[in-house]
């Protein structure tokens, strides 16, 4: 399948990456029309109608799970407590680096996104929870948000009106799991960063038990874009069902161009984003493996990358789009040791909370660690390889959160498709193995 | 009422009920780590597993409620190998030290293992180890044995109301200690113990004492407190080796303090008299009632019973006084401060009463009235009744007649003349009466202990105007 290579698409982020300046208020009022819509939409708009009109912009969430964000800000009850919009600005899954992007550039449309959604679900105080990698972004976010302080868009009154709004920026300590919602959730409270039992979701109770919309940075900054443009242009965006508006892409690992870059969704295949945007494989290598969706999407093998990339064409190949971070592997890479190395992230971030994730991590990591730092001295069995599938089974879907299948769809897939080289390893047949040239 | 399918069978059911309760009451065990129905639900263990029809993916029966006609199988392929899988997970870094384990035959662990696990281990890495902290003279913490099941962090939390046991560091290194590794400082830490379901957390009390599958069970009522905690002797070879509560929502619910706990050392103190005692010397019990009756005889006496004394008890010596010493006063003692049942407040948020003793309620139902240390000087001669428990008062008779338990550390037992041993609250059946009017029934666990008799033994022999003893 293929998509035509030339589509015209309306770029909203990009334009504007990449220069220091662009981030300032200024920047965006006068080359974004920045913060019109803010005012249109708290002057002239009733919060069903800006959720009505992200309903119609197909504007999927852009965190990975890729659920319809229109339909998330519904879901907040209309009751009488306070109501949250948590920015999740955690980005952690490996990979990953669209959010950074916007908020080193493009910092004041997440804030009068932030405006937007606080008006469609009734919220007075919004929290940015940042991770703690990110002191930088963390500094110049504040910076934007104590911008927009100062010129009337956030506090008491913003933009003229009643309206009252208040943006906390939260930092992080450095834990994969706090980008899971409840995590997040719990890590804002000052609880661990545990993930919660769902239900209750967010939306019923949420950050301190009150209705709570949890999103993330992409999908809030982009929808000044939605309202600018109305919602049904904005799904135009889009050339796929289901799907409105760009994607911001984190392209990475052995291709010539790597960066993020910006595709209207569904309008490129996979072979397509690698070859036209990163300029193919580096060094005149083969293509090996793609991982499409950050590091907890099953990888795919170098045949199966002509697919379309977005959200249903990836799960109908098995795998996900996830985070949209898409890393390239060519054909020296060792694969063994590189899901050593992903399992090993898993196992180190796991929150310890239930029992698969928390022990089994742990034990896939230290077979595999057998497998590739003891090919020799027996004690890497053959049967080794069936037992880490089975594990992975028994952690995938099996666990509270999220993790325990990002942790088990790697290895499951990275031994089906490449079992050959595991069983090189276990032979300890180092001419087979693949070499670093 | 709706209802819902568990393996075929149709149950009711009330909205909220979780899939665990429902299946509980359709016949069907399901197996739990740190699911407890006193605390909130977690579902971190993954051991509840089942299949609901509908749901692509197994759900954990804590965390699932009951809904209009829900399918779900609790013994599917499927199921068992869910909990085969988690199983195995929490055995791989667990000791299996059950011969050396105080749990070993009541540990959760254990029975689910042979259940629901596998007889053979894949595992062939290393185990992780912690070091344990101390946690003071209640709790033994052996951390390589823990499942992190919280059920202790969310005890502490929601039911002690203190914040003591908290997991630090995370994933495959998640350590539950205590904050800063001090001391338990709540004063039902005992509990910790019962709801661990591993052997993480064991009494010290009860450490390397019995195996627990050597214990007799007795239920019966606490008697440290005015709140009557449903409770469980356990015992055998006529030694009771621990106590544990049992499960009453109206009362205790699931726990207990440990005052209560432990108070049951005092009935096998080695200074307790179980002996008849005269001039703080052993006798006979023939001797013995002989010269209480010639002592008393033609006195105006006070007696004396202690709150901690059944129903049953109390009523008989009422009876006893009116019939055989007309003109004396009975009057009830137990603790200092505490004479009505309207001073008998709640002592914290949790369990415990300001009344240490169990029966003041039965005494003012029998219409006792309290001790009046002002009229002493009227009588010649007291008779003390007590269970053991109760405060004895300071009197200055010169005759002065003991009769229930007494130990000798309390340095009591020089000022009675006499001493008649009588049974301790292990050792007899009964009837109290606990702060909210609840009749509840005492159960005798062990035999009477020594030459010690029961009071209504005792007055019998103190009311036989021949005074022979058969049995001494």
């Amino acid at each position: 399948m293929s998509v035509e290579a030339n589509t015209p698409v309306t770029k909203l982020f990009e334009p504007h990456f990449w220069k220091d300046s662009n981030r300032k208020l200024e920047y965006y009022l006068d080359k974004m029309d920045g913060y019109k819509m803010a005012k249109k939409v708290l002057t002239e708009m009733t919060p069903d109608q800006v959720i009505d009109e992200v309903k119609k912009a197909n504007l999927r969430g852009r965190g990975g799970a890729g659920f319809p964000m229109g339909m998330k800000w519904s879901f907040i009850p209309k009751v009488d407590k306070p109501k949250y919009l948590v920015i999740n600005a955690d980005e952690s899954e490996p990979g990953t680096c669209k959010d950074r992007q916007i908020i080193r550039y493009t910092p004041h449309a997440l804030i009068e996104g932030i405006i937007i959604g606080s008006h469609a679900i009734g919220c007075k105080h919004s929290y940015i929870y940042i991770r703690g990698e990110y002191a930088r972004e963390a500094k110049l976010l504040q910076e934007a948000i104590d911008e927009a302080y100062a010129k009337g868009y956030l506090g008491q009154n913003i933009l003229g009106t009643q309206n009252t709004l208040d943006i906390t920026i939260h930092r992080g300590a450095g834990a994969y799991i706090c980008g899971e919602e409840t995590g997040l959730l719990n890590s804002l409270e000052g609880k661990r960063g545990e993930p919660r039992v769902k239900p209750p979701f967010p939306a019923v109770s949420g950050a301190f038990a009150c209705p709570t919309a949890v999103n993330n940075v992409e999908s809030v900054a982009t929808v000044p874009f939605v309202m600018r443009m109305g919602g049904d242009n904005f799904a135009k965006l889009g050339k796929i069902d289901k799907s409105g508006g760009t994607r911001l892409i984190s392209l990475s690992g052995h291709v010539n161009k790597p960066g993020v870059y910006e595709i209207g969704a569904g309008s490129m295949t996979l072979r397509q984003i690698i070859e036209d945007l990163g300029g193919g494989v580096w060094k005149g290598r083969k293509l090996k493996a793609v991982v499409p969706g950050g590091s907890s999407a099953p990888v795919l093998s170098a045949d199966e990358i002509d697919v379309v990339y977005d959200v249903e064409p990836l799960q109908k190949v098995g795998t996900m789009m996830g985070s949209a971070a898409i890393m390239v592997c060519d054909d020296t890479t060792d694969m063994v040791k590189l899901l050593l190395r992903v399992t090993k992230f898993y196992a180190h971030e796991s929150c310890g909370q239930c029992t698969p994730c928390r022990e089994g991590c742990q034990w896939m990591e230290s077979i595999l660690h057998r497998i590739v730092h003891h090919p020799h001295d027996g004690k890497a069995k053959p049967s080794d390889i069936d037992m880490l599938t089975d594990i992975a089974g028994n952690i995938g879907g099996k666990t509270l959160c999220a993790l325990g299948d990002a942790a088990a769809g790697p290895v499951i897939s990275f031994i089906k498709k490449f079992r050959p080289e595991f069983e090189a390893y276990v032979r300890g047949d180092v001419k087979e193995r693949v070499r670093h040239a | 009422m709706p209802k819902c399918t568990i393996d075929g069978k149709e149950v009711e059911f009330k909205p909220g009920e979780n899939l665990i309760t429902v299946a509980k009451r359709a016949g069907v065990d399901i197996p739990v780590f740190c699911y407890h129905p006193g605390l909130t639900v977690v579902a971190q263990c993954r051991m509840c597993y089942v299949e609901v029809e509908k749901m692509p993916k197994l759900q954990t029966a804590c965390s699932t409620n009951a809904a209009e006609g829900m399918v779900v199988k609790t013994n599917s392929e499927n199921v068992k190998k869910g909990r085969a899988g988690t199983m195995e997970f929490l055995l791989l870094n667990h000791p299996l030290d059950c011969p050396i384990c105080d749990k070993s035959g009541e540990c959760d662990l254990q029975d689910n293992s042979y259940g629901h696990g596998s007889a053979y281990m894949r595992h062939s890495e290393e185990r992780r180890t912690y070091v344990d902290v101390d946690m003071g003279p209640v709790i033994e913490k052996n951390m390589n044995r823990c499942i992190h099941c919280t059920r202790c962090i969310r005890f502490g939390d929601e039911i002690a109301g203190i914040r003591e046991m908290v997991a630090v560091k995370r994933g495959n290194n998640v350590d539950i200690t205590t904050i800063d590794g001090e001391a338990l400082k709540t004063e039902y830490a005992g509990n910790y113990a019962d709801i661990c379901p591993t052997g993480s957390l064991t009494l010290r009390d009860f450490r390397f004492r019995k195996r627990a599958w050597m214990l007799k069970k007795t239920a019966s009522i606490c008697e440290g407190c005015s709140k009557g905690c449903n409770i469980e002797l356990q015992h055998e070879g006529n030694v009771v080796y621990r106590t544990i509560p049992r499960e009453n929502l109206e009362v205790n619910k699931y726990w207990m303090c440990d005052e209560g706990r432990f108070n049951y050392h005092y009935t096998q103190d080695e200074t307790r008299v179980l002996e008849p005692r005269w001039n703080n010397e052993k006798t006979s019990w023939e001797d013995s009632i002989l010269a209480v009756k010639t002592a008393l005889e033609g006195k105006k006496v006070l007696f004396l019973v202690g709150t901690d004394l059944t129903l049953e008890e109390m009523s008989a010596i009422r009876e006893f006084t009116g019939l055989y010493y007309p003109g004396s006063v009975l009057q009830h003692f137990g603790t200092p401060g505490i004479e009505t049942s309207a001073q008998d407040q709640p002592a914290d948020k949790i369990l415990k009463m300001t009344s240490k003793t169990s029966n003041l309620r039965g005494a003012e139902k029998l219409g006792i009235v309290p001790h009046n240390p002002r009229v002493d000087h009227d009588f010649s001669a007291a008779v003390v009744f007590t269970g053991g428990r109760a405060v004895l008062p300071e009197l200055g008779h010169a005759i002065q007649v003991g009769v229930g338990v007494f130990l000798d550390k309390d340095h009591q037992t020089a000022k009675y003349q006499h001493i008649l041993p009588g049974l301790a609250y292990t050792e007899k059946d009964g009837t109290i009466i606990n702060h909210q009017g609840k009749e509840q029934k005492l159960k005798r666990a062990i035999l009477p202990r020594g030459r010690s008799k029961s009071t209504a033994e005792i007055l019998m022999l103190l009311a036989n105007k021949k005074t022979k003893v058969g049995v001494a």
